[in-house]
């Protein structure tokens, strides 16, 4: 199979990136879209070109790495998956993909499609965490947890903080990760002590951070490889009012 | 306490949006007088319209009324401002409509055109009959200011006709996104719940929309 990459090169962060158009051929149906990528590289390498810069780790769709803009869609064309997890099966043979990284004033370009998504660390930082030290993983049983409560709190801790939400949405804002993360927390009676705090501070440094309105497109929630819905930014919404009242 | 403009921007735009969609039930409902033959629409639009004019308590409404339209306005202006800013460059090949409604991305474009809508329909109606601008307001029988005669006229010009009529298209879509997003904004996010707002603010959008956008073909008609 043979397509035509278009892809996004920069060279540093205050360079002036552009569009190269790379041809390959000897693709196969069964290669990631990573595979690809790396395919593409080798072929620099041998060219004595300067190989494209991406991210990826697991490559299993678990650490949130690999997310880049694919023919105008966060992790290319399927919803709810990361870009690890897409195969060339996907595309047809002659076409040109476009690639291109994640575009936020939040998440400035470090090279090529690698952004810098530490902005996402800073929030988390602010509270994503239960501040108490509690030694090794207490009995399961010692406190007892609801299934549907530990359900929604399961659903939101999926969140693999890739940063798609951030990179589909025409405001750039990070609500849904956000939201997740608070969630996540504040709906298991560990994270409740410091809950209206946890919702405070974090929602402080998402605005710090630069990121935009929620609008409720709804983008977010289908681009989402862990599929967090987009209710859990209402609920948070819920929470930062309440916390700003009683907090 | 400090707020969170991110939060605080949004709330004030989703309660003065969710304000403005109670008038519009009003609005709509006092309007099906005009679907009435001539002689019983004539009388009772106008003995309507006198009522509003003369109640204090419409004049606080009121008040209430244009104050949150210049908010909305405002408001969603600031958040327009600070979106573009949160997104500096956008993306070569973006295919949104894989994942999200037409409205849901163009709301700001969608509210100017309504925006400039209700420029154009205060001074067709609010600027002659509350300002006194323009061409003088007769009196019918009972002596009320002949509104309907205005609108009547009004309708009577298929340009005016068409452009009430196919404004209401993006009212409606502006409708359709904005009730339901306004609850979630100020923290409505029961699951099932969340399904039944998203029927009702369809059914809504629909009702206001194709209502404004009839009568004026039936004002036309008669
Ligand atoms: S490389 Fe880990 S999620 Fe894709």
């Amino acid at each position: 199979m043979k397509v035509t990459f278009k892809i996004w090169r920069q060279d540093k962060p205050q360079a002036k990136g552009a569009f190269k158009e790379y041809q390959v051929d000897e693709l196969t149906e069964d290669m990631s879209f990573l595979e690809a990528l790396d395919h593409l590289n080798e072929r620099l390498v041998l060219r004595g070109e300067k190989v494209i810069a991406y991210e990826y780790d697991c490559r299993e769709g678990i650490c949130g790495q690999c997310g880049v803009f694919i023919n105008g869609r966060a992790h290319g064309p399927h919803p709810n998956i990361t870009t690890c997890q897409l195969h060339m099966r996907s595309f047809k043979d002659g076409d040109t993909i476009v690639v291109e990284p994640w575009r936020a004033n939040a998440f400035p370009i470090v090279k090529d499609l690698i952004v810098d998504r530490s902005a996402f660390d800073r929030i988390i930082e602010q509270g994503a965490y239960i501040s108490a030290k509690t030694g090794t993983a207490p009995e399961a049983n010692a406190i007892l947890i609801g299934k549907a409560i530990a359900d929604r709190a399961m659903d939101a801790a999926a969140c693999i903080g890739c940063g798609a939400c951030v990179a589909t949405c025409k405001n750039s804002s990070a609500a849904l990760f956000t939201a997740a993360k608070i969630n996540h927390l504040n709906s298991l009676p560990q994270g409740k002590p410091e809950a209206h705090q946890r919702v405070l501070d974090m929602t402080a440094q998402m605005e710090r951070e630069g990121f935009g309105h929620c609008s409720f497109t709804g983008a977010c929630e289908v681009e989402c490889p862990a599929g967090i819905s987009i209710a859990n930014i209402a609920e948070m919404n819920a929470r930062q009012g309440k916390a700003q009242l009683l907090g | 306490m400090k707020v969170n403009t991110l939060f605080f921007r949004k709330s004030i735009v989703a309660a003065t949006g969710l304000f403005l969609c109670l008038f519009l039930i009003v609005h709509l409902s006092a309007n099906c007088l005009l679907l009435l033959p001539e002689q019983a629409a004539r009388g009772m639009y106008n003995a309507y319209s006198t009522w509003l004019r003369e109640n204090p308590l419409i004049k606080v409404v009121a008040y209430a009324l244009y104050l949150s339209i210049i908010v909305h306005v405002v408001y969603a202006l600031l958040v327009t401002i600070r979106n573009r800013k949160a997104k500096p460059v956008s993306y070569a090949v973006n295919h949104t409509e894989a994942n999200s409604s037409w409205a849901s991305q163009n709301m700001g474009l969608i509210g100017l055109s309504i925006l400039i809508f209700i420029v154009i329909h205060l001074a067709n109606f609010w600027a002659r009959i509350k300002l006194g601008l323009g061409a003088d307001v007769g009196v019918d029988a009972a002596g009320n200011k002949d509104v309907y005669e205005v609108t009547y006229a009004l309708f009577h010009n298929i340009y005016f006709v068409l452009f009430y009529s196919l404004l209401m298209i993006p009212l409606g879509l502006h409708l359709h996104h904005g009730l339901k997003s306004a609850f979630k904004t100020l923290g409505f996010y029961h699951k099932r719940g969340l399904e039944v707002l998203a029927r009702i603010s369809l059914i809504y959008a629909a009702v206001i929309a194709a209502g404004f956008g009839i009568i004026p073909f039936v004002v036309y008609f008669k």
